[in-house]
């Protein structure tokens, strides 16, 4: 039962973390993440790095059709963008690797603010459309310009550098994805505790009104692109340094797909539920491969059997979620902890 | 103090349940040799996928038969890819967790490209794979890989050979798909063109899942080419190609690539297909040259196989030649080794798999032979002799 959270001041009615047990939970997850790459092996840490790429994405794209209501199916594209920025700059020019991924944030911002200009005009399903577009456009614009982009067979990457150490091993790598990742969950998490945030929910919940109460409508819309291309940015830069080729097929449409599936399953409009969604969509169609590895002694040739399965399977589980808890996974989480708020008093 | 014990519990059947799934198998036998498979059994490529880890099943069977590789039984690790490149990788890892591989099998260009640098890295393997991107041909840039079978451009090599001999000074339109694959080899064919006298008049370039070709073919009407050279497709859109050029009254010749070369996907088609021309590296299930190793498949398999299945089998029968020869030189099982040990095959058997004994100095095999689609028997009926573009 929730006893002795009584609030005395506004900042603590503001914080992100108000309990304690809100705080034993984040500190068991600090202490998960810093012991993870100790105990995982070489699959499981993969899978750990991929998980963190998709998370930072799909918390960006949730910060734009989550909070702000304005759907897009250009993160994709916005990844490429960071991903060509970062094999770009480490080719031509050298710079240190944190440096790429922010001029990868930084610059996927640009192209996204400017993406997103029709938005003001358009919303919904044109909206989405007119994102869909953009990504061809910009699919077109990697193929052909061959002087930068390398065209169709795209860039190989030398690993990023730490100090004189090239981090080429999964086990580096995590180290260098999970704090970032982290502070760009931490920096969405803020985000919607400033004006800025509350101006995003305010255009998604009603965007006329959001105008009579004063936000300029052109420029939130806008700050929200940026700021969620920004993290796509940064998520494809971490992507390049990972795989380390970057080609226009790197990224393809499907995967815009992918971070719009992973924040509907995972719940649209909050924190937990982009993270959820992601972790939910990258890991799950991976275990389901154990329950083909355990039938496989009872199924003859079950890997070639069970495989298309395993994709059926994971669809039927998408859609389950969303029939059954179409606020998504997050909400699952959330009456997980209201149950225990008056446990064991509840009727 | 209930609630404690209850989030303990979760907590540790949560770590616990981690633990479980992440402890890789240990290998029983130390002695097996693992081929680790990256293969799409599903997604686009799956079609594919599916002949080539039965195919790769049967040779592995076959060799265990005669004792394995110096009495080491070999066997087929692998796990379905989708056709996605991050999938591959994640394959890749969990299955080199869980044995040790010196042999790998891998279902992309994508999938070649970004696991190079780990290979090298290891320094443990040698990899095959479906891809035959031209990219890959380079032993200075990748060490640990080759193909079993020529690369694109060497593919179009051959088809350009036998038409310069066909028909000297011919006119030739490539139409390539808009993705990596299939504008692999159109710069390398231009020069190669023009160095046996031939003319290439123009090149359309369609997205891959491209449906109305009209415009397209207006413009083959436009260049009436003698031949037209697609790469980059499996199947679509080159039916359409054919229909309307036929009723245009071109008399250009239609010609492709290996992915294109299974005379399955064109069993549907139907008489629009007849005369379609292409390079194949491997004799088809069908034929009647004699050849031990094709007898042996349709002994095992008495229902046609893909030439996914024929790629597949010979991949494994080299992947495992190379492994044979570095243990029988007395050598560990390294990437260096390993692929040192392939290229010493030379005039190899390959039990009439390929029609001429074959030599692998580099990363690819670069030979093949024209096969020309015959609709009423439903087959690939050879139309040349061997070629070697081998320099």
């Amino acid at each position: 039962m929730r006893i002795a959270t009584a609030k005395q001041s506004y900042s603590s009615d503001e914080a992100l973390l108000r309990t304690n047990t809100q705080w034993a939970w984040m500190g068991i997850l600090a202490l998960a993440l810093l012991a993870a790459p100790f105990l995982l092996d070489g699959y499981w840490l993969y899978l750990a790095c991929l998980v963190t790429i998709n998370v930072a994405s799909a918390t960006g794209l949730n910060i734009l059709t989550g909070f702000t209501g304005l759907v897009s199916l250009g993160q994709a594209a916005f990844m490429a963008v960071g991903a060509y920025t970062v094999a770009v700059l480490q080719r031509d020019v050298g710079t240190p690797f944190l440096f790429n991924l922010l001029a990868a944030g930084a610059l996927t911002a640009i192209v996204g603010v400017l993406v997103g200009l029709p938005s003001l005009r358009v919303k919904g399903l044109y909206l989405a459309i007119a994102t869909i577009a953009a990504s061809f456009i910009l699919h077109f614009v990697f193929v052909n310009w061959q002087s930068l982009t390398n065209g169709p067979s795209g860039i190989s990457l030398e690993p990023a550098t730490f100090f004189g150490a090239p981090l080429t091993s999964n086990f580096h790598l995590y180290w260098v994805f999970v704090p970032i990742t982290a502070l760009m969950v931490l920096g969405a998490a803020n985000l919607f505790r400033t004006r800025i945030g509350r101006a995003f929910i305010a255009i998604r919940d009603r965007d006329i009104s959001a105008e009579v109460l004063g936000i300029p409508l052109l420029r939130y819309k806008l700050l929200s692109f940026a700021i969620s291309s920004f993290y796509a940015g940064i998520a494809g830069g971490m992507w390049a340094y990972f795989f380390r080729v970057v080609t226009p097929e790197s990224f393809p449409f499907i995967t815009s797909i992918f971070f719009l599936a992973a924040i509907i399953v995972g719940g649209m409009g909050t924190i937990l539920g982009g993270i959820v969604g992601a972790v939910f969509m990258t890991l799950v169609p991976e275990l389901l491969r154990f329950l083909v590895e355990w039938a496989s002694p009872f199924v003859p040739n079950a890997g070639t059997l069970l495989s298309p399965v395993r994709t059926v399977v994971f669809g039927a589980l998408i859609v389950g979620f969303l029939v059954f808890e179409p606020q998504g996974m997050a909400e699952i989480i959330q009456r997980i902890r209201r149950f225990f708020h008056l446990w064991p008093f509840r009727k | 103090m209930m609630l404690n014990w209850t989030r303990r519990k979760i907590l540790a059947s949560a770590a616990a349940m981690t633990l479980a799934l992440g402890v890789p198998a240990i290998a029983q036998d130390n002695q097996e040799i693992v081929i680790g498979g990256s293969i799409p059994l599903t997604g686009v490529f799956g079609f594919a996928g599916v002949g080539i880890e039965a195919g790769m099943q049967d040779y592995i069977k076959i060799l265990n038969e005669e004792g394995g590789i110096d009495g080491r039984k070999v066997r087929l690790s692998y796990e379905d890819t989708g056709y996605k490149v991050d999938t591959s990788v994640a394959v890749f890892n969990k299955l080199t967790s869980q044995d040790e591989i010196h042999l790998y099998y891998g279902d992309s260009t994508g999938f070649a490209k970004t696991i190079n640098p780990e290979l090298d890295r290891r320094g443990t393997m040698i990899m095959a794979g479906a891809s035959f991107a031209s990219e890959l041909n380079d032993p200075a840039k990748f060490p640990a890989q080759f193909l079993a079978g020529p690369d694109y451009t060497e593919m179009v090599s051959i088809l350009l050979e036998f038409i310069a001999k066909e028909k000297p000074g011919a006119t030739i339109m490539l139409v390539n798909s808009d993705t990596e694959f299939g504008r692999d080899p159109i710069a390398k064919t231009k020069e190669r063109a023009s160095a046996l006298g031939l003319e290439v008049v123009g090149e359309i370039i369609t997205p891959p899942t491209a449906v109305d070709v009209s415009t397209e073919v207006l413009k083959l009407r436009r260049a009436r080419p003698d031949y037209a050279i697609f790469h980059g497709y499996i199947l679509a859109p080159l039916p359409e190609f054919m229909n309307q050029a036929k009723q245009l009254g071109l008399e250009t010749k239609f010609m492709g690539t290996f992915w294109s070369m299974d005379s399955s996907i064109w069993a549907d088609v139907g008489e629009a297909a007849n005369g379609f021309m292409g390079v194949m590296p491997y004799r088809y299930y069908y034929d009647t040259e004699a050849a031990p190793m094709l007898d042996k498949i349709r002994e095992m398999r008495p229902q046609y196989q893909s030439t996914a299945y024929t790629q597949g089998f010979l991949t494994a029968m080299l992947l495992t030649e190379a492994a044979k020869r570095t243990l029988a030189a007395g050598q560990e099982l390294n990437a260096k080794n390993l692929k040192a040990s392939l290229n010493t095959i030379k005039d190899f058997d390959t039990g009439g798999l390929i029609g001429v004994p074959i030599s692998i100095p580099g990363n690819s095999i670069p030979v093949g032979r024209i096969y020309q689609y015959d609709a009423a028997a439903k087959q690939m009926k050879p139309a040349s002799d061997w070629i070697s573009v081998q320099e």
